[in-house]
């Protein structure tokens, strides 16, 4: 058996499908269980049924990317690997990272069977521990820490508090998008793994989107606020992702990258 | 008797449990059919090397985001992972859409609904993806939607931006200004530690907020 055999095995076309499987299961399982209690506490079906439409389109455009991940992979470890890898937490740049650390140097030529098994345990164990904090102490810490929190009160700090946990996470990807003007190092990857080379290539364009998607999805809320149009809501912001990515290809056949 | 909190703690560590198995399958499997384990050392030089990164963001990420996603919400995102990409931003949204508090049993409910759907999408996204990997390759990695996929993260958090600045047009203005003076100091680390940015620019708004607060507290507003 050779390293192509063994990367694009059935087996392990089989663990994958399994896997989906049992996310899938377990989601659910825990949907319901949500509803039920949803049912008991007399919440209104409208509003769950907007959660699931809303998460749902939400959800499709980053999927797409975490899927184009699978294929950026492919190329050294085949498809089974890294899609599991990103169905279970997993996160694309940390897989990349785990390839070049657990086989530096190592291309689509010269990895074996077990380069393979070394990349796949380093994947599999390195990025376990949020999981495992969560399972050992996320309990004790919600009952110490978050029930002491109330968040009852509108005007309260305790509410001021989250909002600005969300506002400091999306002024680091404000960040992060204004941060390329000035530079834009990149790691070659080559065979689904990386080099160890870069390239810089400073660009206005993830600035751009990220404003034209703040912009848009004001121009949605006065549509859905003022001119009524309440169909909006579940989609604006799925469309407002949608129209800024569209600009970001409308400067790309521009030329600007 | 179990509360549903007590009874979704319970079922969330099962799910981790049983997650942790699911993952361990491809390297346990391939090690036993091929007979070929891993090279020890070079595996401990790497999950050693990626969690010195790994192991604090971990941590960090259950303590800020737990509260946020609710307690089945939690297990449940920590086991499907794209957390700050997919699944918080999901949340934040459902929650807003919902109307709920954080720490409700409402908003548990609608996280938790909200990241199961989510998981669901990206779930079924990939098996298609996987299934028609011949006829989709040549479009995914067309040049021309290429810039669309690459700055998917930043159109998402911009047009979350709006709504989450939208009522608070003062206590965001510090945090901004802040990562915008760290973007033009020190880009790359803005770019390759996002974690730590998000960790340091949520502290400097926290900051703003408390300032803000006991100031309309002396004012009489709140």
């Amino acid at each position: 058996m050779n390293i192509d055999q063994v990367k694009e095995a059935w087996w392990l076309y089989v663990i994958g499908g399994l896997v989906s499987a049992f996310i899938i299961g377990g989601a659910l399982f825990f949907a319901y269980q949500a509803y039920k209690r949803a049912k008991t506490l007399k919440m209104d079906g409208k509003v769950l049924r907007k959660t699931v439409v809303a998460s749902m389109s939400f959800s499709i455009l980053p999927s797409i990317g975490i899927f184009i991940g699978v294929i950026t992979m492919a190329g050294l470890l085949g498809i089974p690997l890294p899609w599991v890898r990103l169905s279970v937490l997993g996160a694309l740049h940390y897989e990349l990272l785990a390839v070049k650390i657990a086989a530096e140097g190592i291309s689509v030529t010269t990895l074996t069977i077990q380069n393979f098994v070394t990349i796949s345990f380093v994947m599999t164990i390195a990025i376990i521990w949020g999981a495992l904090f969560a399972l050992f102490f996320f309990k004790k810490y919600q009952k110490s820490v978050v029930d002491k929190v109330d968040t009852t009160d509108k005007k309260g700090f305790a509410n001021l508090l989250f909002q600005s946990v969300f506002i400091g996470l999306v002024a680091a990807f404000f960040g992060d998008a204004f941060s390329k003007i000035f530079s834009y190092r990149t790691e070659i990857i080559r065979d689904g793994a990386y080099t160890g080379d870069f390239t810089n290539n400073p660009t206005f364009v993830p600035i751009i989107v990220f404003m034209s998607a703040f912009f848009i999805m004001a121009g949605f809320d006065y549509l859905i606020q003022k001119k009524n149009m309440k169909w909006l809501e579940n989609i604006q912001l799925s469309l407002s992702m949608v129209l800024a990515m569209t600009i970001a290809v409308l400067l790309g056949l521009g030329g600007i990258y | 008797m179990k509360t549903f909190r007590d009874k979704m703690h319970t079922y969330g560590r099962i799910f981790i449990i049983l997650g942790i198995f699911m993952m361990f399958l491809i390297p346990f499997t391939t090690w036993f059919v091929t007979g070929i384990g891993p090279n020890f050392k070079q595996m401990l030089i790497g999950i050693g090397a990626l969690s010195v990164l790994f192991l604090p963001g971990g941590i960090i990420e259950v303590l800020t985001y737990g509260p946020i996603l609710g307690t089945s919400g939690t297990y449940l995102a920590f086991i499907t992972g794209n957390l700050i990409n997919l699944k918080v931003p999901c949340v934040m949204n459902a929650k807003e859409i919902a109307g709920t508090q954080i720490n409700t049993e409402e908003n548990e409910i609608v996280s938790t609904i909200a990241i199961a759907s989510s998981t669901t999408t990206t779930i079924i996204i990939m098996v298609l993806g996987v299934l028609l990997l011949i006829p989709l390759k040549p479009i995914l990695n067309s040049q021309v939607l290429q810039p669309a996929f690459n700055w998917v993260i930043s159109a998402l958090f911009g047009a979350l931006a709006y709504k989450y600045i939208k009522g608070h047009l003062t206590l965001a203005v510090v945090p901004l200004i802040f990562v915008i003076i760290l973007s033009v100091l020190a880009p790359n680390f803005v770019q390759s530690n996002v974690v730590i940015v998000i960790l340091l620019s949520a502290m400097v708004t926290i900051a703003f907020a408390r300032y803000l607060f006991i100031r309309r507290q002396k004012q009489g507003d709140v």
